[in-house]
């Protein structure tokens, strides 16, 4: 480490300086430390607090309990105090700190009292330490008051001292954390006899246990717990003030502890007391597992107390590490060679029996293949009321009474096989099938059988086949010796198969894992939408952890749900907001974590390189996930985050290439309404100029074409516009439909009269009913809509007459124009309605403007009705539009009519 | 002599409607077609001296037709465009067309457009050593260019240059043709140079070379040289 050189030039330590600077955006935390209730935090917080405020320091106060003393009360007066959040827990309404309230407020100070509170109801976090840390991580200094008992590093010995168990705890690095330790201290004997003047608030309730914690020997440790503590931090203060000034000092070299853990219960008494002899040396410690490869499908009692014990690790500070490997001593000794370890703490258990003869104990190995690295031993207690509740073994399980079945099965077979084949030949070694017996029972029963096995082969050979036959007896003195001969092999040989057994079915267990991780992975490589990876990611996490998961994707600056296992979940508001605190902070939250632990979920961040692609959230529902789940987990996870990330890309250039067509699609456009527009003034300019220049010299017939077609190309002009604000006004809503009475049979015929004068050879057939009703409308839009289909049909009739039909369909006009041309492909039929659509190059030939239909559509719909288009419309040819109008029924009485 | 021929190829009925008689009543014989196959076939049979091509057909593109065109005959080829459809213009140009009139165009610059063709045509088969423009008089034998009587002095490139356009002249002359015919195929997109010498060449020929009268830009396709004759 860089602080043990002699640095001539005494700069400061650069590693020292970052974590100053790191503190600059924070705000500072200050805690008031005391060795018990009662010796004055709360009014000397206040104190200081009215000191500053007269100051004109913007101090608020966030929480104080005055527990009814009208001395810590009448300090109040004066300062400012944010109001309380009202929650209702278990039917009661209690008062508590409001979080947002102090955020929204942002003072330069504010005072929180009580660290190691555990919020109730429905709070963002469920300890105050984290509100507190919210606070100081939004640049306000807070000021807090803690009871030394609270630290979670000292809790068991706190246990120990006062006899009672400590409920609320803190992580210790709550307090290293902090910017100021203040004492409050006061002697033992004079807060005994506050207690007695009733100046100490007591619960009613506690009021028992409270008089056994109130002893003055008690009092006594915890207050050098506390004054301990206090000077512990005073000398790391100075230590870091010597650094950052570069001032050569004589602190030790760094040290480094190396905590070895396994799953068995005295492990948390190696962390816990690793975690004071790491901060009393103040250094940083690594906690280490040792797996076996082929271990990790056993026990899971055993995996689940790791995984706790790893938890408790974090909490306290430590940096943990899982290693998978065969040797112990060899992994340990080289993670220590590599993290420059200079001290490895190991809990001495006591193996059981079998295995003491076997294997050289952990610390015996260590010691002998170690050198220069100290040793701790932390031994076991036979103290079973410190085991935490809720360990104890369970009860035998089911496994236990099929094991024994199996055994007795196997055994019995083998007694009447030895019986019968007795009764053929003489078999010396009878024994033989006994050992057939303990191996099938190791296979199928695994350990446990096997010994089972061999117990019940022993006994059943000894009444079966050794003499006296039918006794338990032993008449010779080397039968017994071949029968504890059998019985070590058996067990040996029981051991091995069921060890073997164990392998196996890890191995399956393994590979079945792997099978459904690579089918997940394929499945996720084939498909490309975002809804599929994520209906695949939460069916997945379905059927590999059995919980139902749910997956939410930024939407809009928000994240909402994408898809959820099973399809209908809904999430909550807390669960909506877990799961927008893991999306912005990229961190865990919900069940089982420090944030919003009242949702059933558990939310996890899907990281990518560009950031988080969304939230995954499981059902927790308290039920941790195992560290092998926790791998698929984390494996599905990842998986499903580059999918994701993969799918959204995908689509974005999906959405550029639509863009580009769009781009495309609005060039076509342009160029073939200049076409439209150019064409008709090319030939009248041309026209134009071709008689005044050469007029004299041309015959009169071809002068009077050129005057014609400047005459129709005006027209088509005059068309063309006009169609174009009618689509504009079409667009614009601003058509106007009469609702007049309108007899269709007259429109038609004024249509079609129209028709025949601009496409003269063209013929038209019309048929109308004779019952038509009239119907509700606007005569002058319907007939340029008749004359827009006519057009149409014209154009693209063949030539074949057109047909006009119009009749009654219950209550409805139906009314159609009907060609007899080539008709319209299937893939056009759909966009015959859209706007500058038509059939060809855009500008080629003499196809339409592409606004007729499209108008028609405007018009017909602005008058209620309906149009659609058919083809073929007879005969595997030609096109049908036909429109649906509401009949109106006019009512005149037959009478009326007359 | 005979009427010369132009073939009109254009989909656009009332277009040909009045090129028709117009094009009749300015001494020249029509033929016609709707389709670019049409127009292959009509140039192959009907020996037109001039063909007028509009760029939209509805069967092929009329890139391809100045293509196959260019295949066997030396043809002059005008082009009908628009004027959205500059690339495609150049793109014909660049493939061998001789020049492009766009819609809608008055008769007199049609008409125009196919003298200066015709007389490229006749040039082509006698060459033709002297030009005069606006007081300006080249002499491509001795390789002398005079204004109102006075030598001028060019660089080689700027004679070059000078004599490229003249040799087109009353036809435009695309940037692309300009560049490699002058200084070479490497240096097809190097418009700069162009700009350069033209505006040199402008210096020394025009009257007024902020006006020019002789050297004529055709905005985003090439020059122009405007003869006495055009």
């Amino acid at each position: 480490m860089p602080e043990n050189d002699r640095d001539h030039t005494r700069r400061p330590d650069p590693d020292a300086l970052l974590a100053l600077a790191e503190q600059g955006g924070r705000g500072k935390l200050t805690v008031f430390l005391g060795a018990a209730p009662g010796v004055g935090k709360t009014y000397a917080m206040l104190m200081r607090a009215r000191r500053l405020r007269e100051d004109g320091v913007d101090i608020v106060i966030g929480l104080v309990e005055t527990h009814g003393r009208a001395e810590t009360a009448g300090l109040l007066e004066g300062l400012e105090v944010l109001p309380r959040r009202e929650v209702v827990h278990s039917g009661r309404t209690l008062c508590e700190f409001d979080l947002d309230a102090a955020l929204a407020r942002r003072p330069r100070v504010i005072v929180v009292d009580e660290l190691a509170h555990t919020n109730l109801g429905e709070a963002r976090h469920p300890k105050r330490y984290q509100d507190i840390e919210e606070l100081v991580d939004a640049g306000i200094d807070v000021w807090t008051a803690l009871n030394i008992q609270h630290l979670e590093s000292l809790s068991d010995v706190v246990t120990q001292i006062a006899g009672v168990p400590v409920r609320e705890r803190i992580p210790d690095t709550v307090l290293n954390r902090a910017d100021d330790v203040l004492l409050v201290d006061l002697p033992p004997a004079e807060l005994i006899e506050r207690l007695k003047e009733g100046k100490v608030y007591v619960p009613e309730s506690a009021k028992r246990a409270i008089d056994r914690f109130f002893r003055l020997g008690n009092l006594t440790a915890l207050r050098e717990l506390a004054l301990r503590r206090t000077a512990d931090r005073v000398d790391d203060q100075m230590v870091d003030y010597l650094r950052q000034n570069a001032i050569e000092g004589p602190w030790p070299a760094a040290e480094r502890l190396l905590v070895c853990i396994g799953p068995d219960p005295l492990s948390e008494k190696v962390v816990r007391t690793s975690s004071r002899l790491a901060s009393g040396l103040n250094a940083d410690w690594i906690v280490v597992s040792v797996e076996r490869a082929d271990h990790e499908a056993g026990n899971r009692e055993a995996m689940r107390q790791l995984d706790d014990t790893f938890r408790l690790a974090e909490l306290l500070g430590a940096e943990t590490r899982r290693i998978v490997g065969s040797d112990f001593v060899e992994e340990i000794l080289k993670l220590a060679r590599r993290e420059h370890v200079t001290q490895i703490v190991i809990g001495a258990t006591r193996h059981r029996f079998p295995l003491r003869l076997f294997r050289r104990s952990l610390p015996d190995a260590l010691t002998a293949r170690t050198s220069g690295i100290g040793i701790h031993l932390v031994t076991d207690r036979d103290e079973p009321a410190a085991r935490p509740a809720g360990r104890q073994k369970p009860a035998l399980p089911q496994r236990f009474w099929r094991a024994l079945a199996i055994a007795a099965g196997t055994t019995g077979l083998a007694t009447v096989l030895g019986l019968l084949i007795e009764r053929f030949i003489v078999l010396q070694n009878i024994s033989l099938l006994y050992l057939l017996a303990v191996l099938a029972s190791a296979v199928y029963a695994g350990y446990a059988g096997a010994v089972a096995a061999a117990l019940f082969s022993v006994l059943a050979y000894n009444f079966s086949f050794i003499d006296p036959v039918g006794t338990f007896t032993v008449a010779e003195p080397h039968e017994v010796f071949a029968l504890f001969v059998f019985l070590a092999a058996a067990a040996l040989a029981g051991g091995l198969a069921s060890r073997v057994r164990e392998q196996a079915k890890a191995a399956a267990g393994r590979a079945a894992a792997t099978q459904a991780l690579y089918d997940f992975s394929r499945k996720l490589s084939g498909t490309a939408r975002v809804e599929d990876v994520l209906w695949a990611a939460v069916s997945q996490i379905q059927s590999t952890l059995r919980r139902n998961a749910v997956l939410l994707l930024p939407e809009d600056g928000d994240i909402a749900l994408g898809a959820a296992w099973p399809p209908d979940t809904e999430l909550g508001v807390s669960d909506m907001m877990a799961a927008r605190w893991t999306f912005e902070k990229k961190e865990a939250a919900g069940n089982d974590t420090g944030t919003l632990p009242n949702s059933p979920f558990q939310f996890r961040p899907l990281v990518t390189p560009h950031g988080v692609a969304g939230v995954c959230g499981f059902v927790q529902q308290d039920k941790p996930l195992e560290a092998n789940e926790e791998r698929a987990l984390a494996a599905i996870l990842d998986q499903t985050a580059i999918a994701v990330d993969r799918a959204r890309l995908s689509r974005e250039s999906l959405k550029q290439a639509a863009q580009l067509e769009g781009d495309k699609f609005r060039g076509a456009l342009l160029s073939s309404l200049s076409h439209d527009l150019r064409t008709p003034l090319a030939t009248i300019t041309g026209a134009v100029t071709s008689l005044r220049q050469l007029g004299d010299r041309m015959p009169a017939e071809s002068r009077d074409d050129l005057l014609e077609s400047i005459e129709e190309e005006s027209e088509r002009l005059t068309r063309f516009v006009a169609n174009l604000l009618d689509m504009t006004r079409i667009e614009a809503g601003t058509v106007n439909a009469k609702h007049d009475w309108v007899d269709i049979a007259d429109v038609i015929r004024s249509a079609v009269e129209r028709a025949r004068k601009y496409f003269p050879g063209r013929e038209f057939e019309t048929s109308v009913a004779a019952d038509l009703p009239l119907m509700r409308g606007d005569s002058v839009l319907l007939g340029q809509v008749l004359f827009n289909l006519l057009d149409n049909a014209n154009r693209f009739g063949g030539d074949e007459p057109v047909g006009i039909y119009a009749r009654r369909e219950k209550d409805e006009i139906v009314l159609s124009v009907t060609d007899l041309g080539k008709g319209i492909a299937p893939a056009d039929l759909e966009h015959v309605f859209d706007k500058f659509f038509r059939k060809g190059k855009p500008d080629g030939g003499s196809l339409g403007t592409g606004l007729g239909l499209s108008i028609a559509k405007g018009l017909v719909e602005a008058m209620g009705g309906q149009i659609k288009a058919e083809s073929p419309a007879i005969r595997r040819r030609g096109t049908r539009i036909s429109m649906r109008f509401p009949a109106a029924d006019t009512n005149l009485s037959g009478k009326e009519r007359e | 002599m005979t009427a010369e021929r132009i073939l009109v190829v254009d989909d656009e009925p009332q277009i040909q409607r009045f090129l028709r008689p117009a094009l009749g009543a300015a001494g020249y014989e029509v033929v016609e077609a709707m389709t670019g196959t049409q127009a292959l076939k009509t140039a192959a049979t009907a020996a037109p001296d001039v063909i007028i091509l509009d760029l939209g057909l509805p069967d092929m593109d009329g890139k391809d037709v100045v293509a196959s065109l260019r295949a066997w005959s030396k043809v002059p080829i005008i082009i009908l465009s628009a004027r959205d459809r500059e690339s495609e213009k150049i793109a014909a140009l660049d493939l061998g067309a001789d020049d492009y009139i766009e819609k809608p165009f008055g008769i007199g610059e049609l008409t125009a457009r196919i003298r200066a063709a015709l007389r490229h045509r006749i040039q082509m088969e006698g060459v033709q050593a002297q030009l005069s423009a606006d007081g300006l008089a080249i002499d491509m034998v001795k390789r002398v260019v005079t204004r109102d009587g006075e030598v001028l002095r060019l660089t080689p490139k700027e004679y070059d240059l000078l004599v490229m356009l003249a040799r087109h002249a009353g036809r435009v002359v695309t940037h692309r043709s300009l560049l490699t015919s002058v200084w070479g195929v490497a240096h097809g997109e190097d418009l700069h140079y162009l700009r350069v010498f033209i505006g040199q060449l402008r210096g020394k020929v025009e009257r007024d070379p902020a006006d020019p009268k002789i050297i004529r830009t055709e905005p985003g396709v090439g020059y122009r040289f405007v003869g006495d004759d055009d």
